[in-house]
């Protein structure tokens, strides 16, 4: 493990240059909780005067939540001075080491960078002990925001004259990244507009279709499209003003004119090679003339010795055994039938191709051959007979004897480069301004097939109440009442089941079991989100999640630390999903006027699952 | 050779090369100074004295074929020189001309200000001015009393009988701002809407995450008020960099567009790279123009500095303030102590 500072040590050097207070920025949950564990071995204690402070504000701000009175950590902080505070705390904690903070009892606190987003929770100093961040399973650099962001909570606003950002290397560091993030300018921000299915309901319900787009145009993220049209736009009019000089010639598009002739150029060459005066018939016997095969001229027969193209302009050519003895070399037109008969003959490399004996054999064979011999049968190939269609356009072209042919030739390679780059770019602005409403249109398809949504695009009766459900997975939810899932489900069943369609973490850990009726509900769900995952990413539907909600509100007798021993998750975690739960409980509660019995379940289990710490905070 | 000449030929190196020839021997030998350094390679010594030896010579060997050491690590043994800005010829930059600052300049200044009375920014001023003809977004670095200026439009609002909304992100921090308002305005004029409770639901001044809002608005549109938005005279959207959130972003964007053309809004954000864009937009969607306020001086000035794991404290930049623009202006001491701990905490055999 490469080294960092010890956080006792670090503490202290920041104590003795009156740095202090201090937020100490770490990696992690964990590593705020081992730099509180550290001090444990300290004897460094605060003067009492101190302490008395700390216990001060901690008592009225346990009068005010009384969950945390019996807090663990409390000893700790009062002792020396230092506190962590992290997601996995519960809220009311976080809040009475804001308070300290606050009333400047504390010289330091140990945060995880959720902090700097969170609340207004400002030091001295901040300790930057990291340049990245864990989102979403992955480590990433801090953006300039971020960083400054972080830095930003040095320096209190008439407590201090000046703020500190301390950077201390650890394994997590990049220096780089920090030094840019403090001296940059912070990245432009983007739009991030999703269309969700109960947007969609929502705004149907409160306009009529011609009029969304129209609404669609107002977003952010349709300016921000706009924006970068307008960029393409500029590139496009400087396209046009380009392409001026190679406006229009002899024809008016010349450019694609000239492209359609050269393509067919390049074609025609193509399609014949070599043989541009080889008639088809020609080029299918010429095949045939092997050595040896008695071939029929006009007025009389010979015998095929060898055959070749020619040197220059590589025409088919035989070298024929005429009766009499004389050899000749002529072009393979000449021989007018093929005979299917082949004669033997020995071959030579040389003139006169085949041996002296065989010539003699040759000729006297060839004397004797009946007047009639059977002709063999050679297909010609029908396609050659027919010249390829674009071959035959050529002809139609008028740009060979076209006076600015050479003008064309010479531009086209620049010109047509242009005129590409145009199309691309028009396409992409056309593409930037329809894509929302093509995303929304989408939506509507989707709702109009299960539908929420008329083929008229009214809201159905289902689509009425479908849209007061306006949180994440709303499909998986809507799609759950309409199935009756919840039907004779427990409050404890059906808080348990929304909190798993809630929770987004995988974190692992150790949970209490599930009881079957809820791995049965949950077996239904998960087959229905697998359905549906073509429209709607499925969430995790984590069985262990549900169960801490099963527990909580099946018994109503179970204490927070109960619940707490039940499981390693940390109580943060579990405030937030509960939490979270009684936001997706309530919005089933407010379903009351369609779905009474659900409505009912759902404000059973509302009312059970606040109680506690929970209920504390508004 | 004898434990004398060994400690001799060790006290003549750089601490350095001492501390990678410690790599891999002593345990936290960054912590330790030179002398507390040669102490415990020799006490390691006796394990592998042949190892040890021709370790060291092939360091010293290595060190005299180069020199002069790579450039981000000027000559160890004289950190004097290097601080009293020595030209560096691979990190030479016009700047560099001035010597670096400091500690005890860096340091200076540490206090609390005397308590004076509160006098508005300008900015402030200005923001609450223009929110009388339109929409305002104010782009300011954290800390520099964003709060100041919601405050003042929501009592102005009220004075003129019209409600107000404050939105954030969070639910911890809407319960901040509540008991923050509470204290401002009185508990009867302020009331909190979350997920599930409302807590005087009538108040002139109602405290709610921005997902509560956008619900509110989408139920007016649908035609089922609940809200007196006719009065409602002011949106105040806090952390509105918020607009760029992957996940909730969308929220923003929808309270935005809905947000009743009768009602200004008031947008606070931190320091944002394009808040011109987010005003342009406004004054394209809205009816009144929206004004940007935007600045980027810290109230209270910001400075970075450097920690050593062994505790050693160096300005990380050359200058007292934050040189905007120049990353690479770094503290030569800085850069020298960091080059160390890259040095020592890579696995060796690999360099940088």
């Amino acid at each position: 493990m490469p080294p960092s500072i010890h956080p006792v040590d670090l503490i202290e050097a920041l104590r003795q240059k009156h740095l202090t207070p201090a937020i100490v920025f770490l990696t992690s949950r964990r590593a705020c909780d081992e730099a509180m564990e550290s001090f444990d071995h300290t004897r460094s204690f605060l003067p009492p005067v101190r302490q008395e402070a700390i216990g001060t504000v901690l008592r009225q701000v346990i009068d005010q939540y009384p969950s945390i009175a019996e807090h663990p950590l409390i000893p700790t902080v009062q002792r020396i001075g230092v506190a962590a505070h992290h997601a996995g705390h519960l809220p009311s904690w976080k809040i009475a080491v804001e308070e300290l903070m606050r009333h400047g009892c504390l010289d330091a606190v140990f945060a995880t960078t959720t902090l700097a987003a969170g609340v207004d929770f400002p030091a001295r100093t901040v300790v930057i002990t990291q340049s990245s961040i864990r989102k979403a399973r992955d480590f990433t650099d801090l953006t300039i925001g971020e960083v400054q962001q972080v830095a930003g909570r040095a320096g209190r606003r008439g407590k201090d004259l000046v703020g500190f950002a301390i950077v201390t290397p650890s394994p997590y560091i990049d220096l780089g990244v920090i030094t840019k993030g403090l001296t940059g300018q912070p990245e432009a921000i983007n739009s991030q507009f999703v269309i969700s299915y109960p947007m969609v309901l929502n705004l149907l319900k409160a306009h009529p279709l011609d009029q969304m787009q129209a609404i669609l145009a107002k977003s952010f993220a349709q300016f921000q499209l706009n924006q970068r049209a307008e960029v393409l736009e500029r590139k496009l009019d400087e396209i046009h003003r380009q392409l001026e000089p190679y406006g229009p010639r002899v024809c008016t598009d010349w450019i694609s004119q000239w492209q359609l002739f050269d393509h067919v150029r390049r074609q025609r060459t193509h399609r014949t090679p070599m043989r541009r005066h080889e008639p088809p018939e020609v080029a299918a016997r010429f095949h045939f003339l092997t050595t040896g095969r008695v071939a029929g001229l006009s007025k009389s027969r010979g015998v095929v010795l060898r055959q070749y193209r020619s040197k220059g302009q590589k025409s088919p050519m035989v070298t024929l055994l005429r009766p009499g003895g004389a050899i000749t070399e002529c072009p393979a037109a000449i021989v007018t039938e093929v005979f299917d008969h082949v004669l033997d003959c020995v071959e030579a490399p040389v003139y006169p191709w085949c041996t002296p004996d065989s010539i003699e054999q040759l000729l006297r064979e060839l004397e004797e051959l009946p007047p009639r011999l059977p002709v063999l049968p050679i297909l010609v190939p029908k396609e050659e007979l027919i010249p390829d269609a674009i071959v035959q356009t050529l002809g139609d072209f008028s740009c060979p004897t076209c006076p600015s042919r050479s003008a064309c030739q010479k531009d086209h390679a620049h010109a047509s480069k242009l005129r590409q780059e145009q199309q691309r770019h028009t396409k992409a602005i056309q593409a930037l301004r329809t894509s929302l409403w093509h995303r929304f249109q989408e939506k509507i398809d989707a709702l109009q097939r299960f539908g929420y949504l008329s083929p008229t695009v009214q809201l159905t009766e289902t689509g009425e109440w479908a849209r007061l459900i306006r949180i994440d997975h709303s499909l998986l939810i809507t799609e759950l009442v309409r199935a009756e899932a919840f039907s004779g489900a427990s409050p404890a069943l059906l808080a348990a089941v929304m909190s798993s369609i809630a929770h987004d973490d995988d974190r692992p850990g150790a949970f209490p079991r599930i009881s079957p009726g809820l791995g049965s509900l949950l077996a239904q769900v998960r087959k229905l989100a697998e359905s549906l995952s073509p429209f709607e990413d499925p969430p995790l539907l984590r069985a262990d999640i549900a169960a801490i909600t099963e527990q909580w509100i099946g018994d109503p007798t179970l204490t927070w630390i109960g619940l707490c021993k039940k499981t390693t998750m940390a109580e943060g975690d579990i405030y937030r999903l509960l939490a979270r739960t009684l936001e997706f409980l309530s919005q089933l509660h407010g379903l009351r006027h369609t779905h009474p019995s659900l409505a009912e379940s759902a404000s059973q289990a509302i009312a059970t699952l606040r109680r506690g710490v929970l209920e504390e905070l508004p | 050779m004898t434990t004398e000449e060994l400690e001799r030929l060790l006290v003549e190196q750089p601490v350095e090369l001492l501390h990678r020839l410690a790599r891999g021997r002593v345990h936290r030998h960054f912590r330790a100074g030179k002398r507390r350094l040669i102490e415990l390679l020799l006490r390691h010594s006796a394990e592998n004295r042949q190892g040890f030896e021709s370790d060291l010579l092939a360091l010293i060997a290595d060190r005299q074929s180069h020199p002069v050491g790579p450039a981000a690590r000027p000559a160890v043994e004289r950190p004097r020189a290097a601080a009293h800005g020595r030209p560096h010829p691979a990190h030479h930059e016009p700047e560099h001309h001035e010597s670096p600052v400091a500690l005890g300049a860096w340091l200076e200044g540490i206090g609390v200000p005397p308590p004076q009375p509160f006098v508005p920014d300008p900015w402030q001023e200005e923001a609450l001015a223009k929110l009388q003809q339109g929409d305002v977004i104010v782009s300011v670095p954290t800390g520099s009393g964003k709060t100041y200026v919601a405050v003042e439009a929501a009592r102005r609002a009220m004075e003129e009988n019209r409600t107000v909304i404050y939105t954030s992100p969070l639910k911890a921090l809407s319960n901040t701002k509540y008991t923050e308002f509470c204290r401002i305005f009185g508990a009867e004029r302020v009331g909190i809407l979350t997920g599930d409770r409302r807590d005087n639901a009538q108040a002139p001044l109602l405290i709610m995450t921005t997902e509560i809002l956008r619900n509110l608005l989408y139920d007016a549109a649908g035609g089922e008020i609940d809200l007196r938005l006719d009065t409602l005279g002011l949106v105040i959207l806090d952390e509105s960099q918020y607009l760029a959130d992957p996940e909730r972003g969308v929220v923003w964007e929808e309270t935005i567009i809905f947000c009743p053309s009768q009602a200004r809004l008031l947008l606070l954000s931190a320091s944002i790279g394009n808040p011109h864009d987010i005003a342009d937009w406004l004054t394209s969607i809205r009816i009144t123009p929206c004004y940007l306020i935007k600045h980027s001086k810290r109230t209270v000035p910001l400075r970075a500095g450097y920690l050593h794991p062994d505790g050693k404290l160096t300005p990380l930049f050359r200058t007292v303030g934050i040189p905007h623009g120049h990353p690479n202006y770094l503290h030569p001491e800085a850069r020298r102590l960091f080059a160390r701990y890259e040095d020592e905490t890579m696995p060796s055999g690999r360099r940088r």
